[in-house]
């Protein structure tokens, strides 16, 4: 057939089998080169030298002067030489796609491209490298070679003289009162228009009917602050690149829960109904054992839990405090079917994918760094811990709390296999996204300002280990799937450290409160010091070796303590798994460390429409080894994610899918087994319904099992 | 003349499709505000004139076809129902096409003025070709014959309705009204289910008919799409021909079309490359729900009512 066609269309033929019923790999590759022909180079602006295309983008306002600054020219020529001797080629339509859509930089009308890849890749070097050209080379190596991706904020906005922050997520505390009520909603505008997505914790505040000044009856809880921060997010959106996106935290116990979480309903009233904030519950053991018991669980008011124990209730354990808050008079509580409102959770999971889920203990017990961790952010990776904020009757700062950002990017596990340096690779990714840390100061938020300078928090991330596990013919939750995944978050985790307490060591400087940390207690290595981590399988233990990659042993874990006790550690926290969307088919990886959803995944944003992406490494010829998410379940995933966590400081974004046969009662299993696997976050959760046979399109891969 | 109504029993179930589609048409039950609309405000000033204009036609044209099926149609079909459960699900959806009805709306009061609605809703009034399509169906759903009417429905809820739904799949296939698209995803996702039901109960009557009547409704139904099929073309013409679309939307036509016969049980008409569609527009409509959207700028179309289930202590045993 000769007949031309567009990308789109060649793009859309991924998702149609041709005659052998065999997918069309080649269709997509026709599709990335037409996208290239047909638009790209047509609408790329032309320049004859590097200089003269750098004097262009700084006079005019596109590439910011002080970055080039830190580097001679010479060298900046050297390093875009370097990048583009790797002839780097988008692997996919969508990688392609989701580029030039999201992240090129464009003329200020939109029209025309004034970057490729390796121009991002470099502005990235530069910025990340703080004016250190080994630095530089070595980072546009990891990020080039596709090893190591920063997230989308730094990625998208490094050197850019119009531009977002570099901050992917931020986590802010509410107290009981309008001051902080109201700043919240203003530092809420003022992440979201700097582009990050933020998350708020609403434990603290009284619920509906709570009294105000002693008046009883006059408070209206947390559903009218869910709806003013709603609007909040859509208004501000981030240059255009996207609507602003925002979460809220509430404990299972607060006495507005049932109501919270009937905002997602299908046939919420219109005034109370939520629509694009993301839900999450807040979890504590003790109404996982009141549901084992089938009891009723109690409900306190954060007013009077304030009152008795003189700090807000996101900072108390409620299992701690549970059977005294019962029993305390001047607690005013009313009571649920523990068992009832877990069906609640998962009955809204059918309709909406809301609520997250935050163990809160399980996150505590398993937290190194002094203080409570009471709540997760927009992607339930994050995991820190905060401290309140006062505010003055004129409303500027009393006292400045902590409230927590993080930076994140991903590591590519196929390719960090293949580096010829695995230590070196995690060690560049850490020190780069520390950068991020050190060059952030965000003074509109003085609390995540103040948190981020203290904490300098980080989140490496991983992501295609489907990808990887697949391309090795490993099943995905299987023995030697799990297998891997312990052995390389657990090597990934000594080097992060290693890396930290290097640079801790270098400056003389550990994050703010490092003593009071399991890390100077040295608690935190028990696991590694009083037992040997080996992989339990032939098959792993050959692809560690094959890689060259030295799996640390109870002797450099000895060595590591010392070091650390003696030096401390620069970052608060390391490690965080985001579910990586748009980085990951810019990438060309699987999403995160979750299964694919599908073998051709359809993919849908407000910005891209609907395309069609590939699996990385699948094959006509390895299917098998590429179940998607709904086939393979709940058990292995929270298998694999269980063997991460134990290894990641900070959070996993973890999702689980269900085929439509499943039940509530399926998915409250899951979050049973997830609770006993130590799992600490539950993102998303995902029904495929299979459409009725006899109502799907002919030949179509995505409709088919 | 009195008749008699039974207690209808689920638990007495004569065909089992009539329990697996009920809980299939129960399960996708949406209503439009669950769609954040307003994000395709911005998408929707990009468009050109030409293209908004054509957008409102192709609502309150499919506006028009939804009030047919909701207040006529699919209430027609009930005295004729084989089995009690088969006329709850006529019930089931007559209600759905008054919901797919007003979600129209919804996309016109999110992104139109007053005016301009007023003004489209004019022209799905005056269209002749609109009028023509609803006379054909309504004469059918009139008429004396209840496997006519059958036909009529089946045509219209698996052929009739896709000259407007190419348009906001296209769209969306090239990144533009994205969550319009994901609400006429989720009605794409209810009319095929439809469709296939009342086709599905069409068969199994005709099988029960003489030969001679067997011959006789084959004929019938296909004259019938013919006729439509026309004034389908010219319909067509009206609305995309400003757009340059019209070629590639009659081929959607003819898909639809040999779709539409599928389900009555009969053989395609058109040959495969006449009624060869364009890729983008036939993966945009798989009614699957598998896609990976982005929770943050939509909802998607895939979620579905919770089948509950109560949790026993064995779950908890830990």
């Amino acid at each position: 057939m000769d007949k031309t066609y567009s990308y789109h269309d060649y793009n859309a033929m991924l998702n149609l089998y041709d005659e052998n019923k065999k997918i069309q790999f080649d269709k997509d590759k026709l599709a990335a080169k037409h996208y290239f022909l047909d638009h790209v180079n047509l609408n790329t602006v032309f320049f004859h030298t590097l200089e003269e295309k750098l004097d262009y983008l700084v006079e005019n306002e596109y590439y910011d002067q002080e970055v080039l600054d830190l580097y001679g020219f010479d060298f900046i020529k050297k390093l875009f030489k370097q990048a583009y001797a790797h002839k780097f080629r988008f692997s996919t339509f969508l990688g392609a796609y989701k580029f030039y859509t999201s992240y090129a930089l464009k003329t200020f009308d939109g029209e025309r491209y004034l970057e490729r890849f390796e121009d991002r890749v470099c502005m990235n070097a530069l910025i990340l490298a703080g004016g250190d050209p080994t630095f530089a080379q070595d980072v546009l190596e990891e990020i080039i070679t596709g090893r190591f991706q920063p997230a989308t904020p730094t990625f998208l906005n490094a050197g850019k003289k119009q531009r977002g922050e570099f901050v992917s997520c931020f986590l802010l505390r509410i107290e009981d009162n309008m001051e902080s009520i109201s700043r919240a909603i203003n530092s809420s505008l003022q992440l979201s228009k700097r582009g990050g997505g933020v998350a708020l914790n609403l434990t603290n505040l009284r619920e509906a009917g709570a009294p105000i000044k002693k008046i009883q009856n006059q408070s209206s809880g947390v559903l009218p602050i869910m709806k003013l921060l709603e609007d909040s997010f859509s208004y501000a959106n981030q240059l255009g690149a996207r609507q602003g996106a925002g979460a809220v935290y509430l404990n299972a116990h607060h006495p507005d829960i049932l109501q919270f979480l009937d905002t997602k309903r299908e046939n919420a009233d219109e005034k109370v109904r939520i629509k694009t904030l993301s839900l999450g519950v807040v979890i504590p053991d003790i109404t996982v054992e009141l549901a084992k018991r089938n009891e009723d669980m109690y409900l306190f008011s954060p007013y009077d839990v304030e009152r008795v124990y003189g700090v807000p209730m996101a900072d108390i354990s409620v299992t701690e405090k549970y059977q005294e808050m019962v029993d305390n008079a001047d607690i005013k509580k009313k009571k649920i079917n523990a068992r009832d409102l877990f069906q609640t959770i998962a009955e809204l999971q059918f309709e909406s994918g809301y609520p997250y889920i935050l163990y809160e203990d399980t996150a505590n017990a398993a937290n190194p760094v002094e203080g409570r961790i009471n709540m997760s952010n927009l992607c339930s990776e994050i995991l820190q811990v905060n401290t309140p904020t006062t505010y003055n009757a004129d409303l500027s700062y009393g006292v400045i709390g902590k409230d927590i950002s993080c930076n994140l990017g991903s590591l590519n596990i196929a390719k960090a296999m293949e580096s010829p340096n695995f230590a070196k690779t995690i060690k560049v990714a850490v020190l780069s996204l520390t950068s991020v840390a050190d060059l952030s100061y965000i003074e509109s938020v003085m609390s995540i300002a103040e948190g981020n300078r203290r904490s300098r928090a980080i989140g490496l991330g991983q992501m295609n280990l489907h990808g990887y596990l697949g391309k090795e013919k490993i099943f995905y939750g299987s023995e030697e799937g799990v297998d891997f995944t312990n052995m390389y978050f657990y090597t990934v985790a000594y080097h992060a450290l290693m890396t930290s307490n290097q640079k801790a060591k270098q400056t003389g400087n550990p994050f703010d409160n490092f003593a009071n940390s399991k890390y100077a207690s040295g608690e935190y290595f028990d696991k590694y010091v009083t037992q040997e981590w080996k992989p339990a399988t032939k098959k792993v233990a050959k692809l560690f070796k094959d890689s060259n990659i030295e799996i640390p042993t109870q002797e450099d874990w000895t060595r590591l303590k010392k070091s650390v006790m003696k030096y401390g550690i620069y970052n608060q926290n390391l490690q965080a798994v985001p579910p990586t969307g748009s980085i990951s088919y810019i990438n060309n990886s699987t999403s995160s460390i979750h299964p694919i959803a599908s073998q051709i995944e359809i993919r849908k944003e407000g910005k891209l429409g609907r395309v069609y992406y590939p699996a990385p490494f699948l094959t006509n010829d390895n299917k098998e080894y590429f179940q998607d998410a709904y086939e393979i379940g709940a058990e292995r995933i929270i298998d694999t994610y269980a063997a991460a966590t134990q290894h990641v400081d900070q959070g996993l974004s973890l999702t689980l899918f269900f085929k439509d046969t499943a039940t509530t009662r399926d998915v409250n299993k899951a979050q049973i087994y997830a609770w006993k696997s130590g799992i600490k976050t539950i993102y998303y959760i995902r029904i495929r319904q299979l459409a009725l046979e006899g109502t799907t399109v002919d030949e179509c891969v995505s409709c088919q099992l | 003349m009195s008749r008699i109504v039974e207690p209808i029993n689920w638990n007495r179930i004569d065909d089992p499709i009539d329990l697996e589609v009920w809980n299939r048409l129960t399960a996708n039950f949406w209503l439009p505000e669950k769609i954040p609309m307003s994000n395709d405000i911005p998408s929707w000033a990009a468009l050109t004139d030409e293209e908004r204009s054509t957008t409102k036609k192709v609502f309150t044209g499919l506006t028009l076809l939804d009030t047919i099926q909701a207040t006529v149609g699919a209430t027609s079909l009930i005295p004729d129902s084989r089995t009690p459960h088969e006329e709850a699900i006529y019930t089931n959806i007559a209600f759905m096409e008054s919901v797919h009805a007003k979600s129209y709306s919804t996309i016109f009061s999110t992104l139109c003025s007053t005016e301009e609605i007023d003004e489209a809703f004019r022209w799905s009034i005056e269209n002749p070709y609109l009028n023509k399509k609803a006379e054909i169906i309504l004469n059918n759903y009139d008429g004396e014959d209840p496997l006519k009417r059958k036909i009529a429905s089946t045509l219209l809820e698996s052929f009739l309705f896709y000259s407007g739904f190419y348009w906001p799949m296209y769209l969306s296939s090239r990144s533009r009204l994205t969550n319009t698209a994901d609400m006429v995803r989720l009605i794409i996702r209810d009319e095929a289910v439809h469709g296939y039901f009342i086709g599905y109960k069409y068969q199994l009557a005709v099988a029960e008919q003489t030969p001679e009547r067997q011959e006789h409704l084959k004929e019938y139904a296909y004259t019938l799409l013919m006729e439509l099929f026309d004034n389908e073309n010219k319909y067509t013409a009206e609305l995309y021909d400003g757009l340059g679309f019209t070629e590639d939307v009659k081929k959607f036509l003819q898909y639809n079309a040999n779709k539409a016969l599928m389900n009555l049980g009969y053989d395609a008409l058109f040959p495969k490359e006449t009624s060869e569609v364009s890729p983008a527009i036939l993966s945009a409509l798989s009614p699957s729900g598998n896609e990976n959207h982005d929770f943050f700028s939509g909802s998607g179309s895939s979620y579905v009512l919770a089948k509950n289930e109560s949790t026993e202590d064995s779950d908890w045993d830990f």
